[in-house]
């Protein structure tokens, strides 16, 4: 692989066998990605278009039916830590102990990962909320907590997979500028999965927008807004020049499936 | 969590000093209602056999059996004896069953072959009434200790390896990929997400099994014992002493409903981090 390079992908292909039809669907087609050290790259794209089986490819916990995928590894901490959907935090754990799990999977102490654990709690502003169960938390703070327990393990690269789907559309605008301000701090590479189109553009260094089912990438476009970036940049004119081309692809790459469910409801004039 | 927002009016039912009577309105009720039944009940029941509606020998009443409770718990003790036969085929019998049974369970649920494998014999022996096996248990154990308590492990262990077992495949699928994509290991994986997932269902197994092996206590000594409450009901019966099979009845009642309010309170203990317990 490149020097430079956190993620290196190539010809990625997944198929997979349909339970119920018992068909073979292709989920992930041909996927070409350089990701450089440091960078923040979103992938966007219609849902149910791959782009979340493909991170799942990345993490390990789907095998690719062909392609390569290479991570730069580290002489010290993980290739990659994930950030789920939803929080996923353990509800039995205290927050302490979920943020220290990753390293307690390392085989680390549970003394010493709690305590290791204990700066990314300050980083994610969680302090005073070590011995907390999850469900006292509010969602924002869970996935908090769930960014904090990836970057714990010091991954070469975070996988993000929607990680804010689940919040409500203030505190996810919120989590986004504080996103920032964490990987600002921390020096990560980021691959960022959303389906929202504005949220890529503001967080990121290139937006992938991604095809309908095989998900294929369609175009890579580099996102030449000032950093440090407040929430307001998303009012402005680059921005929203941004997410007109963006928007623009995605819908041309619905249209034919709102066209089909049109005609299966038989509600097309 | 505050219980006042300033912007929310508040119900006429809450209470300003606190949601508590809000949450819970029907404890009070409950006790009330409960007692209706015992006041409207009990002297009913006394009245029939005083006026001789019913003879005494087959109702027995509840003057008569408090009577019984009296002369055999306190004045000759005679009640004590059978109690800690009981008490000790109940302590052994279930223990070895929450022993074997709940490692059982655990296993079924995670090694898919082991399930197929031991499946039919669980379903076969599970559908068969233990009473049905007692000759043969006697005839192969004695009638000894040995017996008894394996008559109440039997009756006890198959809930508890089920529920085990359902608590195990319980585990949610996303837990279990964060283990993976942590890379943690087998046994990590086993006490960081499918434990701690089925230990609700462990405890529902420890209550659903305390009750059967009650009823495992009262079979042994139904049919192969000399002591125990078993006993002292089937033999009170054989007798014609209804008031003693009646407090032996009302004895195991009791045992079982203590017992059951012991686990809850053990569930509360352990389940912290359930918000439903808080």
């Amino acid at each position: 692989m490149q020097q430079g390079l956190a993620l290196q992908a190539r010809d990625v292909r997944m198929e997979y066998v349909d339970q119920q039809s018992g068909d073979r669907l292709l989920a992930v087609d041909r996927v070409d990605l350089d990701i450089e050290e440091g960078q923040f790259v979103s992938i966007v794209g219609p849902s149910g278009c791959g782009k979340s089986t493909f991170l799942k490819i990345v993490n390990g916990l789907f095998p690719a039916t062909e392609g390569t995928i290479e991570i730069a590894t580290p002489a010290e901490g993980s290739a990659h830590a994930m950030v789920f959907q939803d929080s996923s935090l353990f509800p039995w754990y205290t927050i302490i102990d979920n943020v220290a799990y990753g390293l307690v999977c390392q085989g680390v102490p549970k003394k010493e990962a709690q305590a290791r654990a204990q700066p990314l709690i300050d980083l994610v502003s969680l302090s005073g909320f070590e011995r907390k169960f999850p469900y006292q938390l509010s969602g924002g703070m869970q996935q908090r907590a769930n960014l904090a327990r990836a970057l714990t393990v010091d991954p070469e690269i975070l996988l993000m997979d929607e990680p804010f789907a689940a919040l409500d559309a203030q505190t996810r605008e919120l989590m986004q500028a504080e996103l920032l301000r964490i990987w600002n701090e921390a020096h990560k590479t980021v691959l960022f999965i959303t389906h929202q189109i504005d949220e890529a553009i503001y967080l990121s260094d290139r937006v992938l927008v991604m095809s309908a089912r095989p998900g294929r990438i369609l175009a890579d476009i580099a996102i030449d807004l000032p950093r440090p970036r407040q929430l307001e940049i998303k009012r402005t004119p680059a921005f929203i020049t941004y997410a007109d081309q963006i928007w623009g692809m995605i819908s041309s790459e619905l249209k034919p499936h709102i066209h089909d469910v049109a005609k299966t409801t038989g509600t097309v004039a | 969590m505050t219980a006042s927002s300033p912007g929310i009016a508040r119900s006429r039912r809450q209470h300003p000093d606190g949601s508590r009577r809000l949450r819970f309105p029907s404890i009070p009720e409950r006790v009330r209602y409960g007692l209706i039944g015992f006041v409207v009940v009990l002297p009913l029941w006394e009245a029939v056999v005083q006026f001789r509606l019913v003879k005494r020998v087959t109702l027995s009443s509840p003057s008569l059996i408090l009577e019984a409770a009296w002369e055999d718990l306190l004045v000759n003790g005679t009640l004590w004896p059978h109690l800690f036969q009981s008490s000790q085929q109940f302590v052994l019998g279930l223990g070895l069953a929450l022993i074997t049974g709940v490692p059982l369970g655990l296993a079924l649920g995670l090694f898919r072959r082991l399930n197929y494998f031991l499946d039919p014999w669980l379903s076969a022996i599970y559908a068969t009434p233990t009473i049905a096996l007692v000759p043969l248990i006697v005839l192969v154990l004695g009638l000894g200790l040995e017996s008894k308590i394996f008559i109440v492990w039997l009756e006890a262990i198959f809930v508890i390896v089920v529920t085990t077992m359902v608590g195990v495949r319980a585990a949610e699928a996303r837990y279990l990929d964060l283990a993976m994509s942590f890379r943690a290991s087998r046994w990590l994986t086993f006490t960081s997400v499918i434990l701690p997932s089925s230990f609700p269902y462990i405890l529902t197994a420890l209550r659903l099994g305390t009750t059967r092996a009650l009823v495992g206590v009262v079979v042994a000594e139904f049919f192969a014992a000399n002591k125990g409450l078993g006993f002292f009901i089937n033999f009170s019966g054989t007798t014609l002493r209804t008031d003693r099979v009646m407090l032996g009845v009302i004895i195991l009642g009791l045992l079982g409903v203590v017992m059951g309010e012991g686990i809850r309170r053990i569930e509360r203990r352990f389940e912290k981090w359930r918000p439903d317990f808080n």
